[in-house]
């Protein structure tokens, strides 16, 4: 056991765990954050993405070790209701969740793209983006049209208004 | 109709909570006290279990309670036809997935080395690895009345005569994979008993009340105490309406003393144990005259089942009913066989059975109208049956019919009227395009012999909004939105101020399954029953609360209104439960059957079906075989559309499963044993294959449904299956009649092709 200290979702926090649980384990029982999801344990799947200083990765495949002292985002810390993020009321206007297991883990990595880039990105821009996000239900087409709201809007908008 | 929220692009009720991802499922929950299940599965696909030693598993510290089949109080058995699968084996294995013993600890890791202490001895057996194989006489009996599970056969007309008149016959094989449902959501839940000995079970389903019944059946227990909440589920499209993890839970949590239990299954573990989509072998002869009139239509197909019977019997006789398409032929001789082998388990998936025989038939008809040179929608719409005309299984259809308009939109669509343009924008010159169409139905409900009914409750709660109840779960699809648009809509109140609760044996009635594309057509109907009860009860509350007479009360949007005095519905609320007066109403519904069975059926047929035509293009890359899917247009008749926006998910999401099961998707097993493991080896489509998807719904309101409402979640993924398979050979001219159409299928068929050409022109 040993107490790792991170900032998730801009709070300091204090987890006392084996270094070797992986991230998305502390996330999900430690901190009790549990948007992000297991589907795969395997990295192949992106239900668990999370943002480390604004990277995407698969927060099953990351040892709580290796994330001490990083700067975390979850889908929690993107935008909680009723203060939706841009990109989750578009989500919403567009129907692209259904079930909604893996819609966390396309919100973060969406976030992630259109911190990234300051124009109305293209399908396939979109499908480079988020190709790592495997979705069974809703056949990812509203999810396209969902990003590509968010990303107008956010243009339209610049600040953030909240 | 005028309507304020029916037939609008209402947004889901569920969306915040989605993507935020505030909403709890199931799997979520973690609580300090919380002791973790594990179970032990075989290790051989089949074998013969000579003892169960769980010492040295229980006497390793942090566990809890090391269970096998001599601690189940009751039926050691679950299936939702013939209940046999064991929860716990005791004496024999019959396939991987098979639990031998639960264990339950303080940590996961516990619980998985306690797993490996348990020294079971298994005798191996000959493994039944193929269905053919298991109806053989040489084949080892799986079960005591032998390897055939059920067997079909719908006869009509006289097919010898039909066949020796028809002037053309078509004549092919058919095989279909073992597709997996791959929900991203794995099977898993958690249960507590509390200190009277109340079970609360959660677990994600698709009928609470029946996994109730199922879990009290095997602990032996009064299933009035028993609680089971199953809603909102991460996926299941047919996998988690079987029984999945919610009897291991029961069993724990009886020896837990009062913790609560979780079980979470790995995608591994998720793979092996779990249902899957049967694979069928299907031949399939059929007869038409020159001018195109479908004479006959003889099909076999058995399908593998696996080790057990879950819904396999019922699968067979959906895919034996459906055979010959939304047609209209004379002479039929169908026959479907469900066996059992040592390949897993196999059972409900979206289409339940139509998906393996619409490939055979519809690529039939392509070849019939290339032979007659005939246009393929022009033999389609002269041999679909329309409403009141006699199907191919000989039954009169009274229910809406679509499929003539289907065809008619798909004919008009951008897509097939420009076909020859887009086929010749290739993006390669090594690649070839091609484009087609396909239709088919789906039952909607349980056909005959099974109870089939919808029940909603509305309650007015004491700030004025209602609660409406639904015991069909959210399953992703949508349904919740929808009742709540039926019920804003019929309470002429604002959909805000409806809250719905799913899926719980305690808050919601029973009111049957989330299967057999049922649960906005049953549960609407069952919530606009209820509305005017409540409305009634809202007006003559009022009415008594002002001493005038009914007739005086105006209902307006959220509030009531009578001699300009306006009465908000939280007041209503409050005279009510100062007089005592119940709040609640009830709606129920029974689903309209078919009098009389078709012998020998096994249920058939239907009263009401869904239909739809897919129109696809494709692109074939002739170096290496891959497949492409480019653009899909998906022509849906669901009677009246509840909501635009959710049958839109419907259409894009079925297109795009559909693509992965034509393409990419086969769960491997070799001799008994899963090759494919995981995402890793597993394709399922990602937002990459996502061609263009547009839908043109064709409303042909069906009077018995909710608003004209009917049924859509199944036949969504269908005809896209053999419009791909016809688009690939329109492209390139090779028949992929073995699917997933992977590369080297399509490579090896167009290699084939070659060698046919260089000999025929030698």
């Amino acid at each position: 056991m040993k107490s790792i200290q991170f900032i998730v979702n801009g709070k300091e926090c204090t987890v006392l765990c084996p270094p070797a649980k992986p991230l998305l384990d502390v996330l999900r029982e430690d901190l009790g954050l549990t948007a992000s999801k297991e589907c795969c344990g395997k990295g192949e799947c992106g239900s668990c993405s999370v943002l480390i200083k604004n990277e995407v990765v698969c927060s099953c495949l990351i040892l709580a070790g290796q994330a001490e002292n990083q700067v975390i985002t979850t889908c929690e810390g993107v935008g909680l209701s009723p203060n939706l993020d841009v990109i989750q009321e578009s989500f919403i206007a567009e129907g692209a969740t259904q079930c909604g297991y893996c819609t966390p883990g396309i919100i973060v990595s969406a976030k992630a793209f259109l911190d990234g880039i300051d124009h109305v990105p293209s399908v396939g821009e979109i499908k480079t983006a988020l190709g790592g996000n495997l979705c069974r239900c809703t056949g990812y087409t509203k999810i396209i049209k969902a990003v590509q709201t968010a990303a107008s809007q956010k243009i339209s908008e610049p600040e953030t208004i909240r | 109709m005028n309507t304020k929220w029916v037939g609008k692009r209402v947004k889901r009720i569920d969306g915040p909570e989605k993507v935020t991802g505030e909403l709890k499922y199931m799997t979520d929950y973690h609580f300090d006290n919380m002791v973790w299940g594990k179970v032990l599965r075989s290790e051989y696909p089949h074998a013969k279990i000579n003892s169960i030693d769980i010492e040295a598993a229980k006497n390793l510290p942090g566990v809890i309670c090391v269970l096998t089949h001599k601690d189940i109080p009751g039926f050691n058995g679950f299936g939702i036809v013939v209940p046999d699968q064991p929860v716990l084996c005791s004496d024999v294995v019959r396939c991987t997935g098979d639990a031998v013993a639960l264990v339950a600890a303080e940590t996961l890791e516990i619980a998985e080395q306690a797993l490996s202490l348990i020294k079971v001895d298994f005798e191996p057996l000959e493994v039944v690895a193929d269905a053919e194989y298991a109806l053989t006489d040489s084949a080892p009996k799986l079960h005591p009345d032998g390897n055939l599970h059920s067997h079909v056969k719908i006869n009509n007309g006289n097919i010898e005569k039909a066949f020796e008149e028809a002037d053309i016959i078509v004549e092919n094989t058919f095989y279909s994979p073992r597709q997996m449902h791959a929900f991203i959501e794995t099977e898993g839940g958690w249960g507590v008993m509390d200190d009277e000995g109340f079970l609360t079970i959660r677990c994600p389903g698709q009928y609470a009340y029946r996994d109730r019944m199922q879990i009290a059946r095997s602990l032996a227990y009064n299933p009035e105490r028993i609680r089971v909440i199953s809603s909102p589920i991460g996926g299941a499209f047919g996998g988690k309406d079987e029984i999945t993890v919610q009897i291991y839970l029961a069993l724990l949590a009886l020896h837990t003393k009062g913790r609560p239990v979780k079980i979470h299954l790995s995608r591994e573990e998720s793979v092996i144990a779990g249902i899957k989509r049967h694979p069928f072998k299907v031949q399939m002869k059929t007869a038409a005259k020159k001018d195109g009139t479908l004479l006959a239509n003889q099909v076999k197909a058995i399908g593998d089942t696996g080790a057990y019977a879950s819904l396999g019997g019922a699968v067979i006789a959906l895919a034996i009913e459906h055979s010959c398409g939304p047609y209209k032929i004379p002479n039929v001789d169908l026959e479907g066989f469900c066996v059992y082998t040592n390949n897993g388990i196999a059972g409900a998936f979206r289409g339940f059975g139509v998906n393996q025989v619409c490939m055979g038939i519809e690529t039939h008809m392509d070849m019939i109208a290339e032979k007659l040179g005939m246009d393929p929608i022009e033999l389609r719409k002269k041999n679909v049956y329309h409403q009141g005309e006699v199907s191919s299984v000989g039954h009169i259809v009274k229910s809406s019919v679509g499929t003539y308009k289907t065809l008619e939109t798909a004919e008009n669509c951008d897509l097939w009227k420009n076909r020859e343009k887009y086929k010749s924008e290739v993006s390669e010159p090594w690649k070839k395009r091609g484009v087609s169409v396909a239709t088919s139905f789906h039952g909607i409900g349980m056909g005959i012999g099974l109870p089939d009914y919808g029940a909603a409750s509305i309650e007015l709660l004491p700030d004025g909004t209602f609660l409406v109840g639904v015991g069909c779960e959210e399953i992703g699809g949508g349904n919740s939105t929808a009742y709540a648009q039926i019920a804003a809509e019929m309470l002429n109140c604002d959909i805000s101020n409806i809250k719905i609760v799913q899926g719980d044996t305690q808050k919601t009635l029973d009111g049957g399954t989330v299967t057999a594309s049922r649960s906005t057509y049953t549960g609407g109907r069952a919530v606009a029953a209820a509305a005017p009860r409540m409305t009634e009860l809202l007006i003559q509350t009022a009415a008594e609360m002002l001493n005038l007479d009914s007739s005086q009360i105006d209902l307006k949007p959220n509030h009531i209104s009578a001699h300009g005095e306006i009465i908000p519905y939280k007041s209503i609320y409050k005279y009510l439960y100062d007089h005592h007066q119940a709040t609640r109403v009830e709606g129920h519904f029974y689903l309209p059957k078919e009098k009389e069975e078709i012998k020998g059926s096994g249920g058939a047929p239907h009263h009401l079906y869904g239909y739809l035509t897919h129109v696809v293009m494709v692109e074939v890359d002739t170096l290496t075989g891959e497949t492409e899917v480019l653009r899909v247009v998906s022509i849906p008749d669901a009677g009246r559309v509840i909501n635009p926006q959710g049958l839109e998910g419907q259409t894009e999401g079925g297109a795009v499963m559909g693509i992965g099961y034509t393409l990419y998707e086969d769960v491997l097993i070799e001799n008994g044993y899963h090759k494919t493991r995981n995402f890793t080896d597993y394709i399922i489509p990602t937002i990459r294959e996502t061609p263009l998807i547009e839908t043109f719904p064709v409303e042909e309101p069906e009077q018995s449904g909710p608003f004209g409402a009917k049924g859509i979640g199944e036949v969504v993924m269908i005809p896209i299956i053999a419009a791909i398979m016809s688009a690939i050979y329109d492209a390139t001219g090779a028949r992929i009649c073995h699917l997933p159409a992977t590369p080297e299928r399509v490579f090896n068929a167009l290699k084939d092709l070659k060698k046919q050409k260089v000999q025929s022109s030698r």
